[in-house]
């Protein structure tokens, strides 16, 4: 596959997504695609995969070629059967009901004959290690199986080319583990030439044959082997705000900025009034089967708590609980004295602010601007403006967007700042770092620091170990429910 | 209820029922409606309702209690739509109409009764054979039998069925942006804006589902199929029996 000056711009957008990208990668290699948020990376996928400007009007300029064929000359149905993909999100890539009709699906549509699919489809699933899960309905499955299901069904048809856009994003560290096993095993076949996006740079940087890296106008800096972008550009890489992995970040350790100060840690006194005191909660959205169980908590101000554990473990449904959002089945929940389920919501906004783990489903306005200032007082407005500029998303290039047209970082971020421009006692975040690169992620570490500075209260669900150990000093730690360790962070 | 979505289990597929065409079911349904259309009397209505949960609970193996909770609410709307037509019919108001009931200034004709009951039966037999439709059919069966034995075009059974797996997430969509509303300090539990933002979500999420059904090549040529179905005696049994019990009910108004 090779690309040769090649720039794509979205229909509406006045600037380029991409621009001048160029490389070249032999078949049964890997290309890992890094760059901070809204450099690109998703429309350099969609492009390889054929579906823009197929499916999605933009312009392009330049070449993308598959074998010496340009991509756009070919007919959707060469592409789609040479080009495998694989998004972030499982539940809007799984089409059919049971594992193995998700499997087959893609073999339906390429026309494979039946014996051939009975032979093949079982093998797709031993592939990513889902065997004995054929009959499962696939909304049953973990979020981990569920991604590497969507793998299974990009990997029948035996794709010459898998593209992955963030398939860890939504999984906790022990699956998102599982996943990048399963695809170094795919990569030392060396059958398939796979393109890979993540921000698990730890685990996908050694996988790479080749790196390209983008800054955030979708400019490249720099193309080469792991060990030549490294050297080359690493410094670049981290300013732009890339993930780079610890052992090249430990050569360039002399332009790092100094290490975060510690932070004095809020005294403990007994007998203060807790923030937030749970006893003995229970809930469940079916009953038969308890989201949480039993958990009892006493939370003092300015405590910053860490909530982990798997997917499906109750971390969001807890985080709901204890700001009044879901009603638990057994037990109560006190915010500063009040049953938080009970608050006008007036004075529930005054109390506590909640960032959901999808930010988009928490949009309520038309326009990025709109957004930010919804139900703000004439006041606010001043340090939401520049709330807005500190997280990288200053109103006079963003305002007047949709939300619903950011990149899902930016999306994030605009999510953050409607909770974090108010001041209330208790910030509920919900995976806050979730797609950040290295700038937004330094920007949201300061502004919590200063937010919690005049004791306000954090409690963040998180997968983020390093969020865990930058931003929290106590972890609770659940698993199907119960609190399974709650303890000092390190 | 929004986000209620029927999962059946592997023993009730596996019954005679289940095995059965989902077209041929389709069918069945289609022409019992048809036929009830023909006649305005009580009993084949219950004639039709009975012999459907007879054959939901027997052939189709689904539990009574599953059953009688699926028809609970429509048991309710039945017994509304029978005495509201009974109390409101124009019947009532005509002096020379046979009277049943008479008090205070409640009277009731005994065409208004009648009416009124054979409506209500209606409505149960609807509700009857719907639930046995739908809890003895697997979605991923019907779009197969659709395409397959109906000639429906895969574009819309398989879009369909994406959709239909989609409905839990739209209760989701619209629980998670009240919340968001309330922490934010709006009030109203039922803004206007909460529905626009369900549909611009619902259409983001058919996006991205079309986006990666094409990215599987998804209607780029002749399809195959991993389920082939075929005909069977027993659709054609079930199907001569269905027509079989529609006559009978029609021959007892006489």
């Amino acid at each position: 596959m090779a690309a040769s000056n090649l720039s794509i711009g979205h229909r509406g957008s006045d600037r380029l997504a991409l621009d001048g990208v160029s490389f070249e990668l032999p078949a049964g290699k890997t290309l890992l695609v890094l760059g901070p948020s809204g450099s690109g990376k998703s429309t350099l996928a969609l492009a390889i995969g054929g579906l823009l400007p197929r499916e999605i009007p933009a312009s392009m300029g330049g070449l993308l070629s598959l074998d010496g064929q340009e991509i756009r000359g070919l007919p959707p149905t060469t592409v789609s059967a040479r080009v495998g993909m694989v998004w972030q999100d499982p539940d809007s890539q799984l089409v059919m009901e049971r594992v193995e009709d998700d499997v087959a699906f893609g073999l339906e549509n390429r026309g494979w004959a039946l014996p051939e699919m009975r032979a093949r489809v079982p093998d797709a699933l031993v592939e990513v290690g889902l065997q004995g899960l054929e009959r499962q309905r696939s909304r049953r499955l973990s979020g981990g199986e569920q991604q590497r299901l969507a793998l299974a069904g990009a990997l029948a048809p035996s794709p010459d080319v898998l593209v992955l856009d963030e398939p860890t994003a939504n999984l906790d560290p022990a699956a998102a583990v599982a996943f990048m096993a399963r695809l170094a095993a795919l990569r030392a076949e060396g059958s398939t030439t796979i393109v890979l996006i993540e921000h698990l740079v730890e685990a996908a940087w050694p996988m790479a044959d080749l790196i390209l890296a983008l800054d955030g106008d979708g400019h490249p800096i720099d193309v080469g082997t792991p060990a030549e972008v490294g050297r080359r550009s690493a410094a670049k890489m981290r300013d732009v705000g890339i993930w780079l992995p610890a052992a090249v970040e430990r050569r360039i350790r002399g332009i790092q900025l100094a290490e975060r100060p510690a932070r004095p840690r809020p005294e403990r006194t007994p007998g203060t009034a807790p923030v937030i005191e749970a006893r003995d909660l229970r809930f469940g959205f079916d009953r038969a089967e308890p989201v949480i169980r039993d958990v009892r908590l006493w939370i003092q101000p300015g405590e910053r708590i860490a909530l982990v554990g798997p997917n499906g473990s109750g971390k969001s449904t807890l985080a709901r609980l204890l700001v009044g959002l879901l009603r638990p089945d057994a037990g109560t929940v006190r915010l500063l004295g009040d049953d938080p389920a009970r608050l006008s919501p007036a004075e529930l906004a005054r109390r506590a602010s909640y960032v959901f783990q999808d930010p988009e489903r928490q949009f309520l306005a038309t326009t990025v601007e709109e957004e930010i200032l919804l139900g703000l007082r004439f006041v606010e407005r001043a340090s939401a403006r520049l709330l807005m500029g500190r997280l990288g998303l200053p109103l006079e290039r963003f305002g007047r967007r949709s939300p619903y047209r950011l990149s899902g970082g930016e999306q994030r971020r605009l999510s953050l700042a409607s909770a974090l421009v108010r001041e209330p006692a208790v910030l509920v975040l919900d995976e806050p770092t979730f797609g950040q690169d290295r700038l937004g992620y330094e920007a949201l570490l300061e502004i919590l620091d200063e937010r919690l500075a005049d004791g306000a209260t954090l409690i963040a669900a998180t997968h983020d170990t390093r969020f865990v150990a930058d931003a929290t000093d106590r972890a609770i730690e659940l698993d199907g429910g119960w609190v399974m360790a709650d303890e000092v962070v390190a | 209820m929004i986000g209620a979505r029927v999962e059946l289990d592997d023993r009730r597929l596996e019954s005679p029922l289940g095995r059965v065409s989902p077209v041929v079911k389709l069918g069945i349904a289609i022409l019992w409606l048809v036929g009830l259309a023909l006649t305005l009397h009580i009993v084949p209505p219950l004639i039709l309702a009975v012999a459907a949960l007879a054959a939901g609970g027997s052939l189709g193996r689904i539990p009574a209690q599953t059953l009688s909770v699926a028809l609970a609410p429509l048991w309710v709307a039945a017994f509304g739509i029978g005495v509201s037509n009974m109390l409101f019919a124009t019947a009532n108001s005509d002096p020379l109409a046979a009277e049943l009931v008479h008090i205070g200034p409640i009277r009731i004709a005994a065409d208004a009764a009648v009416g009124g009951l054979a409506l209500a039966a209606r409505v149960i037999a609807i509700a009857s054979v719907g639930a046995v439709f739908t809890l003895t059919t697997d979605a991923t069966h019907l779009a197969d039998s659709l395409v397959q034995q109906a000639r429906v075009s895969p574009r819309f059974a398989y879009g369909a069925l994406a959709a239909y797996q989609a409905i839990p997430r739209f209760g989701e969509d619209l629980t998670t942006l009240r919340q968001a509303r309330r922490v934010r300090g709006l009030r109203g539990g039922w803004h206007p804006g909460l529905l626009v933002g369900v549909l611009v979500l619902a259409i983001r999420h058919a996006d991205r589902m079309a986006l990666a059904m094409d990215a599987r090549a998804f209607g780029s040529g002749p399809r195959t199929f991993y389920r082939p179905l075929r005909w069977s005696g027993l659709d054609l049994v079930v199907g001569g029996g269905a027509i079989a019990v529609l006559g009978l009910a029609l021959a007892v108004r006489s």
